[in-house]
C-alpha cells in the first residue's frame, strides 16, 4: 500500500441553472506516500472540486477515489486526514483554544493528547498570544492559520490543503513551507494546491497541473520542469497549449 | 458517542455566547409580568388561572424555542462552510444530525424546565398549590413534545435554508397541536374522500395532545397513571427516532458544493 490517494477516471458534473458544467473529466492521479504533491492549475481548473470528491462533501458523477485504498465514501477514511479548506472559516463565537479542543474531540483523542497538541500547533502557526481569544476577532490571516492547526490536531498521515498560502503574509508562508517540511520529514503525505508557484516549487517533491479538469501535466518535481524554464514560466506555457489545443478542437476549421 | 457530545457542545456554546440568552431572560421576564399583573388585576386568587396562563405561555415560548434553535443549526453550518472541517473528520452524518438534536433539545428542556420552575414559584408565592410529581410528568412530557418538535425542525433543515425551514416546522407543528385533535369531529361530518384524507392526517401527523396534561396539572386531577405515562413517552421516543431517521436519510447523501447552501 505506496500510494496515499488514488483517482481513476474520476469525473464531476455540476448541474446549474443555465445546464452542466463539467468541473472534473476522466481525471487520473496517484499521490504517493510520503511525498509532497503540488496540485497545480489555473481557476477553475478543478483544484478544489478534485478535494471535495476525496473528502466526500460531493459524491463523482462517475469513476472513483481512494485514500490509502480505501473508497472516499467510507467515513474509516477520514480518521487519518487533515484538511484545511479554501476559504476557512469558524464558529466566531469560539476561542482559538476552544476550536482545536472541540476538532481534538471530533477525532475522539484523550485529553490530555488534545491538550498537549493544542498548545504545540498554536506555538506553530504563532497564535499563542490569540489563543484565548473569539475567533471572532481574529484577521483573515490568523482564521487561516488556526484551521490549518484545526487540520493537524490529529496527527493525520494525509494532509490536504487548499491553498494554504492565501492570505499568508511572507512570514505566514514561511511558517507554512516550514510546516510541510516538518510533516514529510515526518513521513506524511502533504497534496496541497496553490497558486504561488515559487512556494510549490521549493516545497514539492510531485506536482500535477490540471486545466479543465483533466491532468495536462504531472511528474517529479525535480524532472518535470525543463532545466531552461522555471516552474511558472512551464506552467503557463502548458496551460496555454492545452487551451489553445482544446480550442482547436471546439472550432477544427 | 463523544462526537454526538462535542457537536451538542457546540450548539450549547453557541447559545450561551451569542445574544440568545437575552431571548430567555426576556421570556422569563413577560412569564413572570404576565403571572403577577393577573394578581394585580385582581384574578390572583383564582391562583388556577395564574396556572393556565402559565403553562400556555410556557408551550409557547418552549415551542418558539425549539423552531428557532433547532432550525438554524445545520443550515448556519452550511453558510458558514464550517460545514466542510466537520465532514473532513471520520464524524459520520448520522453523528452530526444526533449532536445537532441533543443540543437543541437539552437547550430547549433546559429553558422550560426554568419557565416550569418560575410558574410553580410564582404559584405557590401567590399561596396556591400545584403537587409536585404531576408537575415532573407534566415536564417530562413537554419535553418529550419539544424533542419531536427539534427533530421535525431538523427533517426540514437538512434540505432547505433556516427561514423557510422554521416556517415549515411552525405550520407543521401548530397545524398538528391545533386541528389534529379534532379531527375526529371533523371526519363525522365529511364523507368519502375528504373523510379518508382526514384518516391519513389523523394517523400521519404527530399527536401533541398526548404530552400535553395542563388540565391535569391546573385542576389538579392527581398523577397520570403510570401506564399511561409510559405509554405517551414511548410514542413520544418512537415519533423523535423516526423523524430523525427520515433527517438522516435526506442528509445522508446530500452534497455540499458551492451554491447548493444558499
Ligand atoms: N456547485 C457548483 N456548481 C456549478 N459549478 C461548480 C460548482 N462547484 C464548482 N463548479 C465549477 O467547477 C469548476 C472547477 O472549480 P474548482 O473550484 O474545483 O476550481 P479550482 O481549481 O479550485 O479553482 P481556484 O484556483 O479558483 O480555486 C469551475 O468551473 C467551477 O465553476
Ligand atoms: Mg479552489
Amino acid at each position: 500500500m505506496n500510494t496515499a490517494i488514488e483517482t481513476r477516471s474520476l469525473s464531476v458534473t455540476f448541474a446549474t441553472s443555465s445546464g452542466h458544467v463539467t468541473a472534473l473529466h476522466d481525471l487520473n492521479i496517484v499521490v504517493p506516500k510520503g511525498t509532497v504533491f503540488g496540485f497545480l492549475g489555473p481557476n477553475g481548473a478543478g483544484k478544489s472540486t478534485t478535494m471535495h470528491v476525496l473528502l466526500g462533501f460531493i459524491a463523482a458523477t462517475s469513476g472513483e477515489a481512494m485514500i490509502f485504498g480505501k473508497d472516499v465514501r467510507e467515513t474509516i477514511a477520514r480518521q487519518s486526514i487533515g484538511y484545511l479548506p479554501e476559504r476557512p472559516d469558524t464558529y466566531p463565537f469560539l476561542t482559538g483554544r476552544e476550536l482545536l479542543h472541540i476538532s481534538g474531540r471530533l477525532f475522539e483523542l484523550k485529553k490530555h493528547i488534545i491538550r498537549e497538541r493544542t498548545q504545540s500547533l498554536l506555538e506553530k502557526v504563532g497564535l499563542t498570544a490569540a489563543a484565548d481569544r473569539r475567533t471572532a476577532t481574529y484577521s483573515r490571516g490568523m482564521l487561516q492559520r488556526l484551521c490549518l492547526a484545526q487540520a493537524l490536531i490529529n496527527d493525520p498521515e494525509l494532509v490536504i490543503l487548499d491553498e494554504p498560502t492565501g492570505g499568508l503574509d511572507p512570514f505566514g508562508r514561511m511558517d507554512i513551507r516550514k510546516i510541510i517540511h516538518d510533516l514529510r520529514d515526518a513521513g506524511k503525505t502533504v497534496f496541497f494546491s496553490s497558486h504561488e508557484l515559487s512556494e510549490v516549487e521549493l516545497a514539492c517533491d510531485h506536482i500535477a497541473i490540471v486545466a479543465e479538469g483533466h491532468v495536462i501535466a504531472s511528474g517529479p518535481a525535480d524532472t518535470l520542469v525543463p532545466e531552461e524554464e522555471n516552474l511558472e514560466r512551464y506552467f503557463m506555457r502548458v496551460v496555454r497549449e492545452h487551451s489553445d489545443a482544446s480550442r482547436a478542437k471546439q472550432q477544427p476549421f | 458517542m463523544k462526537r454526538i457530545i462535542a457537536i451538542a457542545y457546540v450548539v450549547w456554546l453557541n447559545l450561551l455566547r451569542k445574544k440568545d440568552l437575552y431571548v430567555l431572560f426576556i421570556l422569563l421576564a413577560a412569564l413572570l409580568v404576565t403571572l403577577v399583573s393577573l394578581n394585580i388585576f385582581g384574578l390572583g386568587h383564582a391562583t388556577g388561572y395564574v396556572k393556565d396562563i402559565g403553562l400556555l405561555l410556557t408551550w409557547i415560548f418552549g415551542w418558539i424555542l425549539s423552531i428557532s434553535i433547532t432550525a438554524r443549526q445545520l443550515p448556519t453550518e452550511e453558510s458558514r462552510r464550517t460545514i466542510f472541517p466537520l465532514l473532513a473528520k471520520p464524524l459520520t452524518r448520522g453523528q452530526l444530525i444526533m449532536g445537532k438534536w441533543v443540543g437543541s433539545w437539552s437547550v430547549v428542556s433546559t429553558a422550560t424546565a426554568a419557565f416550569y420552575a418560575l410558574t410553580y414559584l410564582i404559584v405557590v408565592g401567590m399561596g396556591g398549590h400545584l403537587t409536585a410529581p404531576v408537575l415532573v410528568q407534566g415536564f417530562v412530557l413537554h419535553a418529550t413534545a419539544l424533542g419531536v418538535v427539534c427533530a421535525m425542525a431538523l427533517v426540514f433543515s437538512t434540505r432547505m435554508n433556516s427561514d423557510a425551514a422554521c416556517t415549515l416546522t411552525y405550520v407543521l407543528s401548530g397545524a398538528s397541536f391545533l386541528v389534529v385533535p379534532r379531527i375526529p369531529q371533523l371526519m363525522a361530518k365529511e364523507t368519502g374522500l375528504g373523510s379518508d384524507l382526514l384518516l391519513i392526517l389523523y394517523n400521519f401527523l404527530p399527536h401533541f395532545e398526548a404530552f400535553d396534561i395542563r388540565r391535569r396539572i391546573v385542576h389538579d386531577y392527581g398523577r397520570m397513571p403510570s401506564g399511561l405515562f409510559a405509554l405517551s413517552l414511548l410514542y413520544g421516543i418512537v415519533l423523535i427516532a423516526s423523524l430523525l431517521l427520515i433527517a438522516w436519510i435526506a442528509y445522508r447523501k446530500k452534497h455540499f458544493s458551492r451554491g447548493s447552501m444558499l
